[in-house]
């Protein structure tokens, strides 16, 4: 329990830490942000002299930090001058459509590449396993983008997936299955590039730790003993090559939410890429740093969760037992 | 050593590449900007080698001229490619001046070896401009961020304390923050609208500054490790200052983190400035980088019909297998 | 900065002069448990004069190169004296220890860890040279190149990376960095521990030629009873972190007062013996 709690104050020690910067974000621009505001001939000078003395731009600087932190807390992550509107709001349908995305991609990456991990380590040697490392090397070079836009490429010449959104036109006239249907066929095209984008790492991971566990004594024991292939691979080697695929997990997290900024600007799939996109292209801070809090939440809960699953895989870590770092 | 031997081939590889990549001028046939409205979108020039007088090794091309539905050959004239021509003047690393180039044609004949792009620019002239920009991104930015890392990863390692837990809590939490997110954030604080060398040198400090972490840590081991030997206390006994320690004995043990981070940075660093211009964020028009040549294919008509202007991301992907390579070739040079 | 008042005879002072000398460590307990204090060495006292080498005896953990870290000031001391030719060295702040460098050196035990691999013979053995009196490259090459003469180390070999040589000749080369300096008195934790008997018996009696041309002390930490016999004048036992006896090195393995110095004694005769055996066996 002891891990538990420390991983939780860790988490709410970063979380700390990530709002720090995201205010120092915020007081770096302000006066030319303002001054922006003041030009808008849409925005009237009572709300601009409202939102001055609500972020009370005049205190001194923990002051403005604690009210802009419990601005925060409370669902308040200022006002989008783009959109015209607060930024919370604006945020929260996206941010599902982006949770939607990486949830399903980090599933599938997982779900395919564990299987392909372990099964190559235990061929390895043979000409297959070689041909696949191979193959993972290559991937894992290629950089996401061209990995996007290749799928793209193929995508509309072959016109087998719908491109671009998440729903299609006449989407509100199908019915429930259809509905469903519909999205997923959308998720896709998204999807897949995550995926391929994020597959190589985590096989050459988990194949590099299952070898590892492979080549210790107590498995050659377990072997000697005259304990059956298959048995032996899921009973024995798996639980102890999990801890390090676990703390991958928490790794690729942050690389999944790089990409499905990318791969969502690219698709089109409403997340929330294109919008801190046109946000950023805008200068509309508020969106912005609401878009990097909401990631940042999104990455700590991971990594927690992360922390959470390597406890249950490896109950050794939570009695102290072993040095921690 | 084979291993050695591995190394050496690799790093020849990046060379032939940089070296291409930096005399672009002389390697292209036309200039970056140089446009042929005539010619938009035309595909890439057919080298033929049998023509009206038969087969002969020179190859050639005829003049493309506008079609119905895009472009056909005109076989009225035959353009052999001549080398070591004469064309636009360019300057050398901003200094020489010459107007060589290795290949070209006769006027009014193009030879566009990756077709053109929308404005009739040649896209293989392009791709090496373009390439000048990235890989130089890629390499300036890898070289800031191992610079901070060093910097900090030393001065974490070697004094520990209070300074490496404050400084250590800081790399953590620069680990904990999706990169492409924070780059959209500090991209979004500064001037949207600079000069084009001005966005260049923001684009690398932006990139730059967000990687320290990682290689900061790495860097710290090293530094921890090797504090602790005895022929530092030795140097210590003699009466060595801080700094000759750091200088004599524990930085030259950095040097190999350093590189092999390199070696994984600067692909990773192109990569960040492509994907940047791609979204107008780094590197704008006219300038050419391999990000905005990749910026029209977010069109999806011009992905279906014009494949050819997939070459930069091809060059992306060249570029990261080789670093690749020597990144691996690295690796195994040091566990032997 | 204290003088040394107590002087054992007006006519000859002692060359290093402790007293008191005391050092503990914190080391954080096992689990949650509060940190545990290790007393490595307390009360120590003894005098070694010019020409003469003490030897500090002990069993492991005793405290012996606590004691040898402390005079040498790679450590700072909690408590005590340590006078160096009358200055009081032991709480010195790190450039006020400038001047006493030239006075005071070590040799470690384990010379692969003591000299960095990377390094030439040539460039270990000036490495004191350049820290204290930069600027002057080619005299202190010159000056390497003697010591390696003088160690019997030949100095054609100056640029070869550390790395290839012996263990032998690379404890050599640790003593002829030691001396670039012109101490006065040398520390030899251990420095003849790690190699066989031949090599041993090589650098003992290189130890005694230098000794005599250059009128050295030293100050020999060992567990080697048969070595201590060899090279030592005075000895001083250690158990626990203290010195239980104390005195000229034959009176003091004649006649072992303290238990800890008869366990030493013996110890030793055993392995003697079964050296004896061993060369009667072949």
């Amino acid at each position: 329990m002891k891990y538990a709690a420390r991983r939780a104050l860790r988490a709410v020690v970063l979380l700390f830490g990530v709002s720090v910067l995201c205010f120092l974000f915020t007081e770096m621009a302000p006066g030319s942000f303002f001054d922006e505001m003041r030009l808008n001939p849409q925005i009237s000078p009572e709300t601009i002299s409202g939102l001055r003395a609500r972020y009370g731009l005049d205190q001194p600087l923990l002051v403005r930090y604690s009210r802009w932190l419990t601005s925060v807390v409370n669902g308040d992550l200022g006002f989008s001058v783009a959109y015209n509107s607060p930024v919370a709001p604006l945020l929260w349908s996206r941010a599902l459509n982006t949770l939607l995305l990486t949830t399903t991609a980090m599933l599938l990456t997982w779900l395919m590449g564990v299987p392909l991990g372990v099964w190559s380590a235990a061929y390895r040697g043979r000409w297959l396993d070689r041909v696949v490392e191979a193959g993972n090397s290559l991937l894992i070079s290629i950089p996401e983008i061209v990995i996007a836009l290749a799928l793209l490429a193929l995508a509309v010449r072959s016109r087998v997936v719908p491109i671009g959104g998440m729903i299609s036109i006449g989407h509100e006239d199908l019915s429930g299955a259809g509905k469903v249907n519909d999205i997923l066929r959308h998720l896709l095209l998204p999807t897949a590039i995550l995926v391929l984008a994020g597959i190589a790492i985590v096989i050459r991971h988990v194949r590099a730790s299952v070898v590892e566990v492979l080549d210790a004594p107590f498995v050659r024991a377990g072997r000697g003993l005259g304990i059956g292939r298959t048995r032996l691979l899921f009973r024995h080697v798996l639980p102890v090559a999990a801890s390090p695929a676990i703390s991958l997990f928490g790794f690729s997290i942050a690389s999944l939410l790089s990409g499905s900024l990318l791969v969502e600007i690219i698709t089109g799939w409403p997340g929330l890429g294109p919008l801190l996109l046109d946000a950023t292209l805008a200068r509309d801070v508020y969106l912005v740093i609401g878009g990097i809090i909401v990631s940042a939440v999104f990455m700590i809960a991971g990594n927690f969760i992360a922390d959470l699953m390597l406890l249950v895989a490896d109950p050794r870590i939570g009695t102290g037992g072993l040095n921690e770092e | 050593m084979k291993n050695k031997s591995r190394v050496r081939s690799v790093i020849l590889l990046l060379v032939g590449l940089h070296a291409v990549v930096l005399f672009a001028g002389f390697f292209s046939p036309y200039d970056a900007k140089e446009q042929d409205r005539n010619l938009p979108y035309v595909p890439p020039s057919r080298l033929h080698f049998t023509g009206r007088t038969g087969f002969h090794f020179r190859p050639f091309v005829y003049a493309s001229a506008a079609d119905v539905d895009g472009y056909r050959e005109d076989p009225a004239e035959e353009y052999p490619v001549q080398f070591f021509v004469r064309g636009n003047s360019y300057s050398l690393l901003g200094v020489i001046e010459s107007d060589l180039h290795w290949f070209g044609v006769r006027r009014p004949a193009r030879i566009m070896l990756l077709g053109a792009d929308g404005f009739g620019r040649d896209e293989f002239s392009r791709l090496l401009f373009g390439g000048q920009i990235s890989l130089a991104a890629g390499l300036l930015a890898t070289f800031l961020t191992l610079a901070t890392a060093a910097v900090i990863g030393t001065v974490s390692g070697f004094y520990g304390g209070w300074i490496d837990e404050s400084l250590m809590g800081t790399s953590e939490l620069f680990l904990s923050l999706p990169w492409l997110y924070f780059l959209l954030g500090v991209r979004a604080f500064l001037p949207l609208h600079v000069s084009p060398a001005g966005t260049f040198l923001l684009l690398i400090a932006v990139i730059g500054v967000i990687g320290w972490a990682r290689p900061a840590r790495l860097v710290r081991g090293v530094v921890l490790s090797a504090r602790t030997r005895n022929y530092v206390s030795a140097a210590r006994g003699f009466g060595g200052s801080d700094l000759y320690l750091l200088r004599r004995h524990i930085l030259p043990e950095t040097f190999g983190v350093l590189l092999t981070q390199a070696a994984l940075l600067v692909p990773l660093y192109v990569a960040a400035e492509a994907t940047l211009s791609f979204f107008g964020l780094g590197v704008s028009e006219p300038v050419p980088s391999w990000g905005n040549m990749l910026a029209s294919l977010q069109q999806y008509s011009v992905i279906v019909s014009y494949v050819w202007l997939l070459a930069p991301a091809a060059a992306l992907v060249v570029t990261s297998v080789i670093y690749a390579m020597l990144a691996d070739a690295l690796h195994s040079v040091k566990s032997q | 900065m204290e003088t040394d008042r107590s002087a054992s005879t007006p006519e000859r002072q002692p060359l290093l002069r402790v007293r008191g000398l005391g050092k503990s460590y914190r080391r954080k307990g096992a689990g949650w448990a509060r940190t545990d204090v290790i007393v490595a060495a307390s009360e120590v006292e003894f005098e070694i004069f010019a020409g003469q080498t003490l030897a500090l005896v002990g069993s492991s953990g005793s405290g012996k190169s606590t004691v040898a870290r402390c005079v040498t000031r790679l450590e700072k001391p909690d408590v005590g004296h340590v006078w160096l030719q009358g200055a009081d060295i032991a709480h010195l702040g790190f450039s006020d220890l400038r001047p006493f460098r030239h006075e005071l050196q070590m040799v470690f035990q384990d010379p692969a860890t003591s000299m960095n691999p990377r390094f030439t013979a040539a460039e270990i053995i000036e490495e004191p040279l350049i820290i204290q009196r930069p600027g002057d490259k080619s005299a202190h090459r010159v000056r390497a190149k003697e010591l390696m003469q003088e160690v019997g180390v030949s100095p054609q070999w100056a640029n070869r990376p550390a790395m290839e040589f012996s263990g032998g000749q690379r404890q050599r080369l640790a003593i002829a960095r030691a001396l670039a300096l012109k101490p006065k008195l040398l520390v030899l934790d251990e420095a003849l521990s790690g190699l066989d008997l031949s090599t041993e018996a090589q650098i003992a009696n290189l130890l005694l030629d230098l000794q005599a041309s250059h009128s050295l002390a030293y100050l020999l930490i060992s567990h080697d009873l048969a070595l201590v016999a060899r090279l030592a004048d005075m000895i001083a036992v250690m158990a626990h972190g203290r010195i239980v006896e104390q005195g000229p090195v034959a009176q003091v393995m004649a006649n072992a007062g303290h238990s800890e110095t008869r366990a030493l004694v013996a110890s030793a005769r055993v392995a003697q013996a079964n050296l004896a055996a061993l060369g009667a066996a072949l």
